[in-house]
């Protein structure tokens, strides 16, 4: 039986097989149909609905399933919803047992969430470390001109601190797409 | 100590990420059919799951017995017996924990779910130099491991879930 203890490592595993059946762009729409469309499919009735209200009760219920111990902070900012990881409990699985098959297992995040967060209006400011540390920025799309002094503040120490540390830095601004890549 | 060979920093998985296992199955049926469905759960079951294999051909089957005591035990909504005989090892699965997370959350199951367990069980146990079958479905079913060629599977023994 395919478990749900181990999710992260078959799930990775299964990045990998699918992308050599069908390069990137397979996965890229494996991400899309079978992730956002079927199973996240309590996300998007949420979020499509209530927009960062959904968002809160989305995260504060997965995050208490995935991350009982912590590891994070998220909440709404005025006409938007902000996400810092720093102890990732999906990525932070396969790192404690040394998986890694797909060699860019974080990108499945904004795979789902970006054509999820389009469709209810939203853009995605985002940024991983592959260290199980990122940040999440879902802000209207409508008002990607008006910035939030707190988050700002943030991402910038965040990305200050993780550029002395000299960690790879994948980013994303005002994206819907995995496909949106910035390598720093 | 528990036989099995990842850790995760809490005691049980995430029950909703039978979500996607589900989704996954329904994407796999859909672009590469029956065929590349079972193609998939082979190399799975021989490639990533090896180090559980590992430990099921050097322990054989009191390894295999203890590895499904710990698997379920990590799965929530787990409600299994594990018997062990002197050649065979039945595992009892009364209370599927995936098939009764994804009906009590009003989810389209896959037909085929439960044949996943038959298709990745009988790559997982040739590894190891065994052989398994699994019969029923559909939320309760037993899995059977014993020496090469001791069992064999007839997937008509495989529920649909309904």
């Amino acid at each position: 039986m395919i478990g749900c203890y181990d999710f992260c490592g078959h799930y990775d595993w299964t990045f990998h097989w699918i992308a050599e059946q069908g390069g990137k762009e397979l996965l890229y729409q494996y991400w899309d149909e079978a992730i956002r469309c079927d199973s996240q499919k309590h996300a998007a009735d949420l979020i499509l609905s209530k927009g960062v209200a959904g968002m809160e009760e989305y995260w504060g219920h997965t995050l208490s399933e995935e991350a009982p111990d912590g590891g994070y902070s998220a909440g709404a900012v005025g006409d938007r919803f902000w996400l810092e990881m720093t102890d990732c409990p999906s990525r932070g699985f396969l790192l404690r047992n040394g998986i890694d098959f797909s060699g860019d297992y974080c990108d499945h995040c904004i795979g789902w969430g970006g054509p999820l967060m389009r469709d209810a209006g939203f853009t995605v400011n985002h940024a991983h470390n592959h260290g199980g540390q990122c940040f999440w920025e879902y802000l209207p799309a409508d008002n990607i001109g008006k910035s939030e002094p707190a988050i700002e503040a943030s991402k910038a120490e965040l990305m200050r601190r993780w550029t002395e540390e000299k960690l790879p830095v994948d980013y994303f601004e005002h994206a819907n797409d995995a496909r949106n890549k910035i390598i720093k | 100590m528990s036989l099995l060979p990842y850790t995760d920093t809490k005691p049980q998985g995430a029950a909703d990420f039978y979500f996607a296992i589900n989704a996954t199955f329904r994407f796999m049926l859909r672009r590469f059919g029956d065929a590349g469905f079972t193609e998939w759960l082979t190399a799975l079951g021989k490639e990533y799951f090896a180090p559980a294999n590992v430990l099921w051909k050097n322990g054989g089957l009191p390894a295999v017995a203890q590895y499904w005591r710990d698997f379920f035990a990590a799965e929530p909504g787990s409600d299994v017996d594990v018997c062990e005989s002197g050649d065979a090892v039945e595992i009892h699965v009364k209370k599927c924990p995936a098939i009764s997370h994804l009906k009590k959350s009003h989810r389209e199951i896959v037909p085929e779910y439960c044949r996943h367990c038959a298709i990745l069980g009988k790559a997982r146990a040739e590894s190891a130099g065994l052989s398994m079958q699994l019969t029923g479905g559909n939320g309760s079913c037993f899995h059977r491991y014993g020496a090469a060629g001791k069992f064999r599977q007839n997937m008509s023994d495989v529920a649909e879930v309904r």
